[in-house]
């Protein structure tokens, strides 16, 4: 017994011994992290003092007088002018992402409905690469800055089309004041304002139809040229904003019914969008809103001026694995004052990450227009469920399988669709 | 005889559990906030912290915030995604190209490889803001509470 014991404590002797000399290794680590440290900040200085030799046609005299050891750091001299702030690209250069799409869908549908983003209607199916964005940021000094995105987007028999989707010069005053100038998504929906044309971004295959882009067949005044400010309300933890934009949307939409039949230009005068939200910090993801829109439509060939107000409403709740949108809309057109047509549509969205890979989603969308009205004749009564998965193979590529089944007004039939897409960023 | 051979293994247990503390003290060392020293910030909120990492405040007021974070593997990063971002590197990474993409924002925080990086950049920019192990902190830099503690106090979210 007493030998056991005796074993035992020199067991522990030598692994405490061990730990000790653990200990020791990781003094000696952490003293060649320090020193490791340092060299990199003196890298950081060289590079600096190197970025303002060659600036400087006498640069050696520079090194000498600008070097000053780590532990009595310079005054910090403006970004602007810190070569080394520039090196890290923080303030010039253009940042590139992008992203794409392939695509495969089939459906019991007649091919005589207009195709989208490159799809033939059809059972037989047919593969698309539907949209493919590049998307750039710059940086012009600390409170401007540039945002573009271009997307190519497959229309009929693999032709494509350019469309410059946003081009904005942004000035940032402060989080209360920030002032945008150019083409931008409207703030007609919160779809419109957060997921934009990159198909990688939203868990579906396809946006919902009432907020899908307008030459896409979507109701909404999706883009418009001008203005638009945007902000914090001060307003604590509630964290209030607001969102005014006044511009040009120039809508055209294609018949979604009859891919013979002329897109409509509803030749829109210059709307507005007021909207406000709340991003309360007492809940994290939360996002609660409304905007109203209006502007004046004067369709092509119908002759008629109609006032076009859109209200709406949305309660989004999102986490990195849990995602809840909800929109709700009321698009109202009054046709030269004698008649008023109302449009109510919504859409909500659940999906869960029950892997980290894998994440399935439902999703349920309603429309309602009048057959007889002069807008949105074609997309009439139209409702029903998407179910499907998506599988993020890493964090730049997922692919997506879906089922959507949608109800139309009778005597129209029902159309079942099925749809895969592999979207990806770069 | 008995009570010295007891004493001895006791000692023995002792001796093991010691060196593992010290290792856990290591790697779970309070992180410190740290600014610039011409921002006039003393203290900020976790609710402030994560909108600034989030890229849902993007100014002091008067100038811009800028924030830096550590490249992966830094235990800075760890106490950023597990305390105040609550997500994974992967969800980090997401959320900032959904940020940028939407608008809101020019570009995602800069991450540096280095906490010497990160003393430069936050010396450099006005409005910079950073977390580092309170160990690395050295002069240049203005180390601000969190929630109205300071590092190495009871309670200190950061670690």
């Amino acid at each position: 017994m007493s030998r056991t014991f005796t074993m035992f404590a020199i067991t522990c002797l030598l692994v405490a011994t061990s730990y000790g000399q653990n200990s020791s290794s990781s003094d000696q680590a952490e003293t060649i992290k320090l020193l490791q440290q340092e060299v990199e900040m003196l890298k950081t200085r060289l590079a600096a003092v190197e970025s303002r030799q060659e600036q400087s046609p006498n640069g050696a005299q520079l090194v000498s007088a600008t070097y000053t050891p780590a532990a009595a750091p310079a005054p910090a001299p403006a970004v602007q002018d810190n070569p080394a702030m520039q090196n890290f690209g923080l303030v010039k250069g253009i940042k590139f992402q992008g992203f794409g799409e392939v695509g495969w869908k089939a459906n019991d549908h007649h091919a005589g409905q207009t195709p989208t983003f490159g799809f033939s209607n059809g059972p037989n199916g047919n593969f698309s690469i539907g949209d493919f964005d590049l998307f750039l940021t710059s940086r012009i000094n600390e409170k401007t800055s540039v945002l573009a995105e271009m997307v190519f987007g497959e229309s009929d028999a693999q032709s494509f089309d350019i469309d410059m989707e946003r081009v904005l010069l942004k000035y940032d005053h402060n989080d209360y004041l920030k002032l945008s100038f150019g083409r931008f998504h409207t703030a007609t929906s919160y779809y419109n304002s957060v997921f934009h044309s990159g198909k990688w971004l939203q868990t579906p295959v396809n946006r919902p139809l009432v907020v899908e882009f307008a030459n896409d067949g979507g109701l909404l005044p999706t883009q418009a040229v001008g203005l638009s400010v945007t902000g914090k309300i001060p307003s604590g933890k509630l964290g209030l904003n607001y969102v005014f934009e006044y511009g040009t949307s120039d809508t055209i939409r294609p018949d979604i019914n009859d891919r013979e039949a002329a897109e409509t230009d509803e030749s829109n005068g210059n709307g507005i969008t007021a909207g406000i939200y709340m991003k309360p910090d007492w809940a994290q993801g939360l996002d609660i809103g409304g905007s109203f829109y209006h502007d004046r439509l004067n369709p092509t060939d119908t002759g008629f001026h109609i006032g076009q107000s859109i209200i709406s409403g949305h309660v989004v709740y999102t986490t990195p694995k849990f995602e809840f949108i909800n929109e709700a809309f009321l698009i109202q057109h009054a046709v030269d004052g004698l008649r008023t047509f109302n449009t109510p549509a919504f859409y909500s969205l659940i999906s869960y990450s029950v892997a980290p890979k894998w994440r399935p989603f439902f999703m349920y969308q309603y429309a309602n227009a009048n057959s007889t009205r002069v807008i949105f004749d074609d997309v009439a009564l139209r409702h029903g469920p998407s179910v499907g998965v998506r599988y993020d193979f890493n964090s730049y590529v997922g692919f997506k399988t879906q089922y959507e089944h949608t109800f139309r007004r009778t005597p129209l039939s029902g159309i079942n669709t099925v749809s895969t897409q592999l979207a990806f960023r770069f | 005889m008995k009570i010295i051979r007891n004493y001895f293994v006791v000692g023995a247990l002792l001796m093991l559990c010691l060196p593992l503390g010290n290792v856990e003290a290591q790697q779970g060392g309070d992180v410190a906030v740290i600014v610039n020293t011409d921002n006039p910030v003393t203290s900020i909120s976790m609710a402030d912290l994560h909108k600034i990492f989030g890229g849902d405040k993007q100014s002091w007021g008067a100038f811009p915030a800028v924030p830096f974070v550590r490249a992966a593997k830094a235990h800075e990063r760890d106490v950023l995604l597990s305390v105040i971002m609550k997500m994974t590197d992967a969800q980090f990474q997401d959320y900032w190209v959904k940020k940028v993409y939407s608008g809101t924002v020019a570009h995602e925080p800069l991450a540096l490889m280095s906490t010497g990086m990160q003393l430069e950049a936050v010396r450099s920019q006005k409005g910079g803001i950073a977390l580092m192990n309170a160990q690395d902190v050295k002069d240049g830099v203005k180390v601000i509470k969190v929630d109205g503690l300071a590092p190495g106090s009871a309670g200190y979210p950061l670690k």
